[in-house]
């Protein structure tokens, strides 16, 4: 069969003098070329030449870590696009927004992708979060990837709350001021912290800048850096957690045990944790084309689903900020609604002691949990009670956002959806 | 016994070595970390300033209280008497509305009366009362540093 035209085209540039310079391998044609083509490249080397067949099951993982990454990095670019017009002072912000999406080609369109993968990858790290959970993922040799990713979600919603001020609207002025007022109600350093937060006692300039800066710049760096330990400790703690993986079936070799009548290579001699060690060949397929094929499917659906929301539905922007009008209700970003609701109870307990108790417990979670069983199988038999507890947890704060998000109308009082007055913005 | 090594292991360079080393390490970590917290600790805020001038104070009328938006206060008159409370919620940090003879804040739904005592919601402290009294030109002069009890008053 005669190969359709661009993949002769392919094929005849990867193997000139040039192609080869650059891919060194051309499109692999054997299962030799097929590793190479991953070893060889500094973008797919990230990943083995051979991944587990479980590893591949859309049912186990559901892509959600690929997910987030993917949201990142559409995150990332239209992130920055944007800076190319925005402008971080209390007198241009919202003209600017203003701009975006009247004036700029386009301009609507990113802005919307930035706010929708923004919301998505709170969604998406948080489902992540639980798929791990369920699976037991974060077990012994996982721990410390774990606590990367609470660090990383904590980072997600650190960087989309640094976000939500700096359109300079109605919605933005109030959530930060609310916001930092939570952070001020923490013992000890409170007051502290919410100063040099905001770079002064009140929401204005300086705390835009710095909240532009910790957007743009600190925060991302810090995620970017978390991300890559994040995926390298994927590989080395054995790739995706699996059930009976090789710390199971696999003895360790003592080097005076070694048999003399063969030749190792280093890999041999490998840690125990390894991917490859231990491993039937039949269990294992070559990355390329079988994972790099699903990935770049999956990155194609991830940006037609943030392009699909981002052309059908805009991204809010209300009127300017008014320091002297909150808007009545005033309303955190919807992730955060679990959290106000429990303000609205207490703002020490709500807003200081219940988050600190929850990141600690999931810090410390894979360090107080050491039993091995049921790992790699989703609501294994063997983890009743750590997954009811977790699902118990996880039900009261979707239970809070849900009444904070629909059941709290003017002055924050019991409203029923289906019968909501309309937000209302009162004089005094 | 080694008089330069001990049996602890440890050579007398070897600790000083060790002693000296973690000591400047420490010191340099600790500096660095202190004086960036202190970098971004504003020395200057350009924030408006905590006093300000509010009118004749015939401006008020008698039973009146006035929403002064910018400074975000009331100022109560009753006869002769003024006083200024604060529309900042001590809860985080929104403007409260008059709501009935009290104050009401939208966002959290705390409530406080006349005398900016807290009557519902999650505010943990009373309205700030702030201390009012004459220019030399015969204007409300409020400072918004100092706070006082409810019962002061400037009497005109």
């Amino acid at each position: 069969m005669k190969n359709p035209l661009p993949k002769r085209i392919w094929l005849w540039f990867a193997q000139t003098r040039v192609g080869r310079s650059v891919f060194r391998v051309g499109l692999p044609q054997s299962n030799l070329e097929r590793s190479q083509a991953m070893v060889s490249s500094f973008l797919l080397h990230v990943q083995p030449a051979k991944v587990s067949r479980h590893a591949l099951r859309a049912s186990y993982t559901l892509g959600l870590g690929l997910i987030s990454l993917y949201l990142f990095l559409i995150l990332t670019v239209t992130g920055v696009l944007l800076m190319f017009y925005y402008v971080p002072s209390t007198e241009q912000a919202y003209d600017r927004m203003k701009d975006l999406q009247y004036v700029v080609s386009a301009g609507l369109v990113v802005r919307n992708m930035h706010r929708w993968a923004a919301h998505l990858m709170v969604l998406s790290v948080l489902l992540h979060m639980c798929r791990v959970f369920y699976t037991g993922a974060y077990k012994q040799p996982r721990e410390f990837n774990w606590v990367l990713g609470v660090g990383l979600f904590l980072t997600t919603l650190g960087l989309s709350f640094t976000g939500y001020l700096l359109p300079w609207d109605q919605l933005a002025f109030w959530a930060i001021t609310v916001g930092t007022s939570i952070a001020g109600y923490a013992p000890l350093i409170g007051p502290k912290v919410k100063y040099l937060l905001l770079g002064g006692n009140v929401v204005g300039q300086e705390a835009l800048t710095r909240f532009y800066a910790l957007h743009v710049i600190v925060l991302p760096a810090i995620a970017g850096l978390m991300v890559a330990v994040h995926l390298w400790r994927v590989r080395k703690d054995g790739g995706l957690s699996r059930p009976d993986g090789p710390e199971d079936s696999v003895q360790s070799i003592a080097l005076g045990q070694l048999p003399t009548n063969k030749s190792y290579g280093l890999m041999e001699l490998a840690r125990g944790t390894t991917p490859q060690v231990g491993l039937d060949p039949d269990d294992e397929v070559f990355t390329w084309p079988h994972l790099i094929f699903r990935e770049l499917l999956l990155f194609l659906l991830v940006v037609a689903v943030v392009l699909f929301l981002a052309v059908f539905w805009n991204a809010p922007l209300e009127e300017i900020a008014n320091v002297v009008h909150p808007p009545n209700p005033a309303k955190a970003p919807w992730y955060f609604l679990g959290l106000q609701e429990l303000v609205s109870y207490s703002a020490f307990w709500g807003g200081v002691v219940v988050p600190a108790l929850l990141v600690t417990a999931l810090v410390l979670l894979p360090y107080m949990d050491r039993r091995v069983q049921g790992v790699g199988r989703w609501f294994a038999r063997e983890r009743t009670v750590a997954n009811t507890i977790f699902s118990v947890c996880l039900a009261v704060a979707i239970v809070l956002t849900i009444v904070g998000t629909a059941f709290r109308g003017p002055n924050w009082s019991w409203v029923v959806p289906w019968r909501a007055p309309p937000a209302i913005t009162e004089g005094p | 016994m080694n008089g330069s090594t001990p049996d602890n292991g440890i050579s007398r360079r070897g600790f000083f070595q060790l002693t000296f080393g973690w000591l400047a390490a420490s010191f340099a970590t600790v500096a660095t970390v202190v004086a960036t917290v202190r970098f971004l600790e504003p020395n200057v805020v350009f924030e408006p300033g905590q006093r300000f001038k509010a009118g004749k104070p015939d401006d008020y009328p008698d039973g009146s209280i006035t929403f002064l938006e910018a400074e975000r206060v009331f100022l109560v008159r009753r006869g002769n008497s003024f006083r200024c409370v604060s529309a900042v919620c001590t809860h985080l940090g929104c403007t409260v509305n008059r709501a009935g003879r009290g104050y009401h804040c939208p966002c959290h739904g705390s409530a406080f009366n006349e005398e900016g005592a807290v009557e519902s919601g999650p505010a943990p402290r009373a309205l700030a009362w702030f201390l009012v009294t004459l220019s030399k030109d015969n204007r409300l002069l409020i400072d918004k540093g100092q706070s006082v009890s409810p019962e002061k008053y400037l009497i005109v």
